[in-house]
């Protein structure tokens, strides 16, 4: 390349390298990296700023990072430089594979938005909430559809006087009022209200302090959630409550609410009526979408059952299900044999797994523990009972009731009541038809 | 998410007039056949009669063939090889006919002419009672005329597209589903699916005179085939009785016509093979002809 075709990148590095370097070692610079040796210009553009401004810079990495805003983000970035407020500060240990490690994770603002970000070298940093700091060569990854900003051991965090304007509302992050029975993983700040079905004192150890906890069910006319309270304000079994600013946390897919710190509780009417008796309904599209769910009751199909079932046997120490007399933790046991199953219910818009208990296994099929033993001494094969339920159970329409769960599998139900329904089907037809004739 | 495949509740009319399949690239994303009225199916929940079952396979390694007839006229096809041991296991019990429910993946097969043929590969086959299979066919009607009114909701915004329908309440799977089928296949024919929902509502109910006031002369089968290019435009009259005269030619010792040897001759005759699928259908709605087996046709 001729001296010409070298000029842009010897502007670029000019401006970037601010007169630490004269322009005639510069420019020989250049020819030596790009002709002598053939380098592609972008990589000798790193290259020579990494040799004249090691000092300011860290490395090669920094010369590509672009700078963005958060509501730019798309959760893909590489290698991102972020100028934000810090909105929320929490520096903790975890432990990895093992070893402990200090994390610091909170939330960023700026004049766009907010996202939640993790500094995983955080031994190396200290944040204080409402400074300013620019995340340098940051990646960004979504997690439950919302991006979130990370620092790993290439990353750099620094305080700068930039002044960055956060709107109010993203430090609120602004309360929805949502229906319980609407709360899902993610949706931030809410607005709840609900009675109080439950309160229960607990005592834990947060941050080496001693602390007293309220937590307990709420519920509304759509759902009930669990709730936990971390300040003391006198909730009473009974009562109906307005909690302003609360947040959403999840436990396995089952959002919870918590009251935290800038949570306003307030006393107001019931207007409720009856609604702690009975679980919800729901259909599965329903529990997917929120991702689990506490006390519903779910009507469908079993369209399978799954290996496991039937006739187990346990270890009578742990009660963990063991094959071969043998346990993982207890070695040779004694097992005890015990009843369930896991059915697949499916109600036409999703597929629920479902893990029944001896007392509802012995319910819905009619065959006890004691049959199934008998059963399987008299073929002599412990399988044939699952055989026996499988025939029972397929096809049959079944409501069960309980918490749910969910991981990569989907949703999974830890079944506390179950029932076979019988379905009116004239009387269910005949308002089919009805519908048809009154729509066409 | 690897979540558990939905079992969908449809009909045979709608399953079989599919022709799209979104193929999945890797275990992770699963194949759909998609339908006229949306459903991305990937597994499904029939029943209906099993009016025939066939080892095509051998005593040691059985490859099960089945028909399973759910309302009207319609059959789903089934297929049970060694992959499917409780399946396999289950139908060697099973005398045809009989009432059956069945849980399972399906399959499309693209003849050299471009046509699809849909069938199921089931997970679970079982016996049921008929107030079961009743029960299932008022599952199937309701969720055919919910995806009706979703097509119509979805149509009623124009050009809509993924993400309109989603902002419309519409869940993914359902907007992907109905986008999909309206780009493939246009405005379903509502008349064709309110039909089958009639017959298994007449079914259901057979004492109350459903009359949706559908046009009685109307077929079940699928309308592309009307559309069906190569049709010969001969009327049906003319197309049954050549079908007759050749179901006679070809029936050397008494088993019946070889079904593609018939497909053979009547194209011969000007008359494409959808047209003989939806003649031999009438003729067997008539009672003129029967199926000894899957691969036979055969005057009675």
């Amino acid at each position: 390349m001729n001296d010409e075709e070298l000029t842009p990148l010897f502007e670029e590095l000019k401006k970037v390298l601010e007169g630490k370097v004269d322009d005639e070692t510069l420019m020989g610079e250049i020819r030596k990296y790009v002709n002598s040796y053939g380098i592609d210009p972008s990589r000798a553009k790193r290259a020579i700023i990494k040799k004249y401004d090691a000092g300011a810079s860290a490395g090669f990495v920094t010369a590509d990072a672009i700078s963005k805003k958060i509501a730019d983000l798309t959760g893909s970035e590489m290698n991102i430089d972020v100028t934000a407020k810090a909105i929320y500060v929490d520096k903790k240990e975890i432990s990895v594979r093992g070893n402990k490690k200090t994390i610091i994770s909170g939330i960023l603002g700026d004049e766009t938005g907010s996202c939640p970000f993790t500094i995983w070298e955080g031994d190396s940093a200290d944040l204080v909430k409402g400074d300013t700091y620019i995340f340098k060569n940051a990646y960004t990854k979504t997690w439950n559809n919302r991006v979130q900003i990370n620092l790993g051991t290439r990353g750099r965090v620094e305080k700068t006087d930039a002044s960055v304007n956060v709107p109010d509302r993203t430090i609120t992050a602004e309360s929805r009022e949502m229906k319980i029975g609407e709360i899902k993983d993610g949706v931030g700040n809410v607005t709840v209200t609900g009675r109080i079905l439950s309160v229960e004192e607990r005592h834990i150890t947060a941050k080496g302090e001693p602390k007293t906890v309220y937590s307990g069910l709420i519920a509304d006319d759509t759902g009930k959630i669990q709730y936990s309270a971390w300040n003391d304000f006198s909730l009473k079994e009974g009562e109906t409550i307005c909690a302003k600013n609360a947040y959403i946390r999840s436990w396995k897919g089952i959002p919870q609410l918590n009251l935290g710190d800038r949570c306003e509780v307030s006393r107001v009417d019931d207007n409720f009526g009856q609604i702690e008796e009975a679980p919800t309904q729901k259909t599965i599209a329903d529990i997917v979408r929120i991702g689990g769910a506490l006390d519903v009751s779910v009507s469908g199909t079993v369209v399978d059952i799954r290996a496991g079932s039937g006739l187990i046997k346990r270890c009578p120490e742990c009660k963990r299900s063991i094959l071969n007399d043998e346990c993982t933790t207890h070695g040779k046991v004694e097992p005890v044999f015990d009843l369930r199953m896991k059915l697949i219910v499916d109600d036409g818009t999703g597929a629920l797994s479902t893990i029944v208990n001896c007392a509802d296994t012995e319910k819905l099929t009619g065959i006890t523990l004691e049959n199934a033993e008998q059963l399987a001494k008299a073929r002599g094969d412990m399988d044939s009972v699952s055989r026996e339920m499988a025939q029972m159970m397929i096809m049959k329409r079944i409501t069960v009731r309980g918490n749910v769960m969910s991981d990569e599998y989907g949703p999974m139900m830890i079944v506390h009541d179950a029932e076979i329904d019988t379905v009116d089907v004239t009387a269910e037809a005949e308002k089919l038809y009805k519908e048809l004739e009154g729509a066409l | 998410m690897n979540a558990r495949e939905t079992a969908w509740r449809l009909f045979s009319s709608e399953l079989n007039s599919a022709t799209y399949e979104i193929k999945g690239t890797d275990e992770k994303s699963p194949s759909y056949v998609v339908t006229h009225l949306g459903a991305m199916v990937n597994r499904v929940l029939v029943a209906g009669v099993l009016t025939e079952k066939e080892n095509v396979g051998s005593e040691d390694e059985p490859m099960w063939r089945g028909r399973i007839q759910d309302v009207s006229s319609g059959n789903f096809y089934i297929n049970i090889g060694r992959y499917q041991p409780e399946a396999a296991a289950a139908i060697a019990d099973i005398e045809a006919p009989e009432y059956v429910a069945v849980v399972g993946k399906v399959r499309t097969y693209t003849t050299n002419d471009e046509r699809v043929f849909v069938s199921i590969r089931p997970e679970r086959i079982v016996k049921i009672d008929e107030d079961t299979r009743k029960l299932w066919m008022l599952e199937a009607a309701q969720a055919t005329w919910s995806r009706l009114n979703a097509m119509k909701k979805a149509t009623s915004i124009a050009d809509a597209s993924e993400k309109d329908l989603v902002d419309a309440g519409f869940s993914e799977m359902n907007a992907k589903g109905i986008v999909t089928a309206l780009d493939q296949y246009g405005i379903p024919n509502s008349a064709m699916f309110l039909k089958t929902i009639q017959s298994a509502l007449r079914t259901i109910l057979p004492d109350s005179n459903i009359d949706l006031g559908l046009p009685e002369d109307m077929s079940d089968v699928p309308e592309e085939l009307d559309i069906e290019p190569g049709a010969s435009g001969q009327n049906n009259a003319d197309m049954e009785d050549t079908i007759l005269r050749l179901l006679d030619e070809l029936d050397a010792d008494g088993k019946g016509a070889p079904r593609d040897e018939l497909e053979r001759r009547a194209e011969a005759e000007g008359i494409s093979s959808m047209e003989l699928e939806e003649v031999s259908n009438a003729l067997m709605d008539k009672g003129l002809v029967y199926e000894p087996n899957l691969r036979y046709l055969k005057r009675i």
